[in-house]
């Protein structure tokens, strides 16, 4: 009877504490569910923390999308990260595409803190970059000058230099194939060709791809040091035809249609030295789609996927490698200098390194960074 | 506060069990209402920046609108409307972002605010130019405000599409969120209500359980179980007043119960006590009867009597005198012994002739007997107080007409003997007195040996151990009466019979 008696009491005392725990029970659920919930919204409520920086340059180019200028921007952007300055390349969130005139226009009435352009020698170009000069902004010019402007400061491959090395790619071609070369300088924009015969018959057709300017002191002077360097170190039994075809870069697909022009023509040019990527892609294409690899050589520019893997399958011969990343830090760090300073270095030059079926096999292992500077 | 719930009234803890559950729904309820709320009010804002950029678009477009209006027609309503879009649109830019961050929105809203500010002044100044007059310059001027206008709208319409498809993710996002929260809910939900279940059907039972004890001691009382353990008191409600009154009621009933147990042993003990003095008394009688004659000493005498009546030849008085020696020396020998049912009746024809000496041949006695039953065994003096009886208040006074039957025979597993007589007979009462012994005869002490019917039939029920003893049967007044006792054969004398 005892022991029923505690039980019983026991049972009575144990209602509230029953009670207790349900009631606790609910409201745990309740705040858990609260919680789990909240947890869940800041998940992906989360923002990554917005750094706020003090000055804001921008990147003006034609065909921002080629991985040669992609580079150059990325250089400049990881530049600007480490100088509290944020690199746009302009036109990249825009649903229109606009021509770099425009786009200057765009960074001079944004009252930008710099303007980085890949320019030309254009007078409207040179206009604007005085606008901008005049509204405070400093322009760097990058790749291709407008030495006529109030631009601060250029900043591009050593020409002298590129000049030189294509030449001596020229003759090894003619080394290695035995050619007999002619080598025949033509401008035919300016219709000043003059064609430097050597003593052999069928001469060695070269075409130089440039831009449209001539104007450019740049493309003068690789130009003229191809054509030296092959008379200076091919001596006087080497007999090239050298010649300068503009491509007017300024009109979208144009590009892609002189170069195939020059295959349509009779005399099919031996070598072809192409100053920019696109045309080094072109070039390419074109030649593996009229079946004349082997016959025609390329000598190309920058280093991409495609050109690399073009010179391991021997369709191009060598490629001038230009340090992209560095391209793109020396402007960063010239508007710096200038908006620190007032006055910044007039040229900056980048490294270039030829790249060919010799060394190719350095750059096809790591090409998932195609802008490694060598 | 738990002592404060039980002594609530029943009512009072039914409605606090409801509030209490109802209560933790509705806080459940408000809670996720809160929740759906700021769940909504997060999906509104998602296309807030949209609405905002449109509206920014809308009213450059004004501006540029009103502009080119007043450049056409220059009216000052056209100028006016100019300076209020002009104004509406300088606020609206004010509130866009200026730094430059990781955000492509954010530099876009700091371009698009420097844009405005360009275009802003150069409209000013178009505006300016035209005032002036001055042609060339407000068409110039107009010329690079709608290139910059251009602008202006492309960076808005990018930063919208931007924007809403951002937003629209953000949206999927929101709706899958807010999938969870339903799930969640429901699931928060379905354990509020469980535990409420719980809750409920706890603090019913707290209500019910003292309640079903108490039923079932009632029900054991109500079977006349009284020994039980009394219901302990927890509550102060309804339940808890009824459970005092039955333990109250139990209680009392278990007084009373031993207040009438205790008067009972009371009567007992007094009707013992009077017992033993009747008795006590009979044995005082007794034992003076036995004083006064010496048994032996009277039936030697009466025997010395006889023989004396032999030598003197009065045969008749030798008989008689021999008779009443048999019969005392009977009274003397079997006052207290079994005898045969034989012995018994010698015991009456003795008597018998005694008084029919006394009284000159007055009763006339005529016996049926069944001889395989004389030795049933029986109390002594039991045939002679009835037939003396018969004697006494049946025949005594009819002056020779008396008659007396005596037969013995035998129904079923009884020996009955039966003594009849022709006397005064008895009334219906009286009969009903003799057989439950309260009946007293005032001259029982005079003429008898002091046998009455009471003895007899009390003695008769000691030896036979049951009730049924005898039966008395009289036609009424002067119809004479029959008395027949029972006597039950037992297995040995069965053998015999």
């Amino acid at each position: 009877m005892g022991m029923g008696k505690r039980k019983k009491r026991q049972r009575e005392n144990e209602y509230p504490w029953a009670l207790v725990i349900t009631t606790a029970a609910i409201f745990t659920t309740v705040i858990v569910g609260i919680i789990v919930f909240r947890f869940y919204m800041r998940g992906f409520k989360e923002e990554t923390e917005n750094k706020t920086y003090s000055r804001y340059y921008v990147m003006i180019t034609e065909d921002r999308k080629s991985s040669f200028w992609q580079s150059v921007y990325r250089g400049a952007f990881e530049r600007g990260q480490e100088e509290d300055v944020y690199v746009d390349m302009l036109g990249d969130n825009l649903s229109e595409s606009y021509t770099r005139e425009e786009m200057m226009r765009i960074a001079i009435s944004s009252h930008v803190d710099g303007i980085i352009v890949a320019a030309d020698e254009s007078g409207r170009m040179t206009s604007l970059i005085d606008e901008a000069v005049q509204e405070g902004i400093p322009v760097v010019t990058c790749y291709n000058d407008n030495s006529h402007g109030k631009r601060c400061s250029f900043v591009g491959v050593g020409n002298y230099n590129l000049g030189k090395e294509y030449g001596r790619q020229v003759l090894k071609i003619l080394e290695e194939e035995n050619y007999d070369a002619n080598v025949m300088v033509v401008d035919q924009v300016t219709d000043t060709a003059t064609s430097v015969y050597f003593d052999r018959k069928s001469p060695v057709k070269i075409v130089v791809l440039a831009s449209a300017y001539v104007q450019d002191p740049g493309k003068i002077i690789l130009f003229s040091t191809i054509q030296e360097t092959i008379k200076m170190e091919g001596g006087a039994n080497v007999k090239v035809e050298l010649s300068q075809v503009s491509i007017n870069d300024s009109n979208a697909f144009a590009a892609e249609e002189a170069i195939r022009d020059l295959f349509m023509e009779e005399e099919i040019p031996d070598i072809i030295i192409c100053l920019n990527e696109l045309n080094t892609t072109c070039a390419y294409q074109a030649v593996v789609d009229y079946n004349k690899v082997g016959q025609v050589s390329i000598l190309g520019y920058y280093d991409s996927d495609t050109i690399i893997k073009a010179i391991d399958r021997n369709v191009i011969y060598a490629t001038a490698s230009i340090d992209t990343e560095q391209m793109g830090k020396f402007c960063v760090d010239a508007l710096t200098e200038y908006n620190e300073l007032g006055y910044t270095s007039q040229y900056f030059t980048t490294d270039v390194k030829i790249i060919d079926k010799d060394n190719v096999s350095d750059y096809l292992g790591g090409d998932e960074d195609d802008t490694e500077a060598p | 506060m738990i002592q404060k719930l039980r002594d609530l009234s029943l009512q009072g803890k039914v409605s606090s069990i409801y509030l209490l559950a109802n209560l933790l729904v509705l806080v459940v309820n408000m809670v996720l209402l809160l929740g759906i709320n700021n769940m909504s009010k997060e999906m509104d804002m998602v296309y807030h920046d949209n609405l905002h950029l449109n509206e920014l678009a809308d009213t450059l477009t004004a501006v540029q609108d009103n502009m080119t209006d007043y450049l056409t027609i220059k009216t000052s309503d056209s100028l006016e409307n100019y300076f209020r879009s002009e104004q509406n649109y300088e606020q609206m830019i004010q509130e866009l972002n200026v730094d430059v961050t990781d955000k492509a929105f954010d530099r876009m809203e700091r371009n698009i605010k420097s844009m405005s500010e360009t275009y802003l002044r150069i409209v000013g100044e178009t505006i300016d130019a035209k005032r002036g007059r001055n042609v060339e310059k407000y068409r110039n001027k107009y010329e690079s405000a709608t290139q910059i206008y251009h602008y202006i709208h492309t960076y808005i319409n990018s930063l919208n599409a931007e924007q809403f498809r951002n937003n629209s993710q953000n949206y999927s996002k929101l709706s899958s969120a807010f999938r969870i929260f339903e799930t969640i809910s429901y699931m928060v939900m379905f354990v509020v209500i469980l535990g409420n279940v719980t809750i409920i059907t706890n603090l019913a039972a707290t209500i019910t359980r003292p309640l079903k004890t108490l039923s079932g001691l009632a029900d054991e009382v109500a079977r006349g179980n009284f020994d039980i353990e009394l219901m302990e008191i927890s509550s102060r409600d309804e339940i808890g007043v009824v459970t005092r009154a039955f333990n109250q009621m139990v209680i009392s009933i278990r007084q009373y119960i031993e207040r009438i147990r205790q008067s009972m042993e009371r009567e007992r003990e007094l009707k013992e006590k009077e017992l033993m003095m009747e008795t006590h008394l009979k044995d005082a009688q007794l034992k003076y009867l036995q004083a006064q004659i010496n048994p032996h000493f009277l039936f030697n005498t009466l025997n010395a009597g006889a023989q004396l009546a032999m030598m003197e030849g009065a045969d008749r008085t030798y008989e008689y005198v021999q008779n009443m020696a048999e019969f005392f020396r009977y009274n003397v020998k079997k006052g207290d012994e079994t005898v045969t049912v034989g012995e018994e009746i010698e015991l009456v024809d003795n008597y018998i002739y005694i008084l029919n000496v006394r009284f000159s041949g007055d009763i006339h006695y005529e016996k049926e007997v069944d001889q395989s039953l004389l030795h049933v065994e029986m109390p002594s003096m039991i045939l002679q107080p009835m037939v003396e009886n018969c004697v006494n208040h049946g025949i005594r006074e009819m002056a020779g007409k008396g008659r007396i039957w005596l037969s013995v025979y035998r129904i079923d597993d009884n020996v009955c003997i039966s003594v009849k007589d022709n006397g005064i007979g008895m009334s219906k009462d009286t009969i009903d007195k003799v057989i439950s012994g309260t009946y007293k005869d005032e001259e029982l002490a005079a003429g008898s040996n002091g046998i009455g019917m009471d003895n007899v039939i009390a003695r008769l029920k000691l030896f036979t151990e049951c009730e049924d003893v005898m039966t008395i049967i009289s036609g009424g007044k002067d119809r004479g009466t029959e008395v027949i006792l029972y006597l039950p054969i037992r297995e040995q004398e069965e053998e015999d019979v």
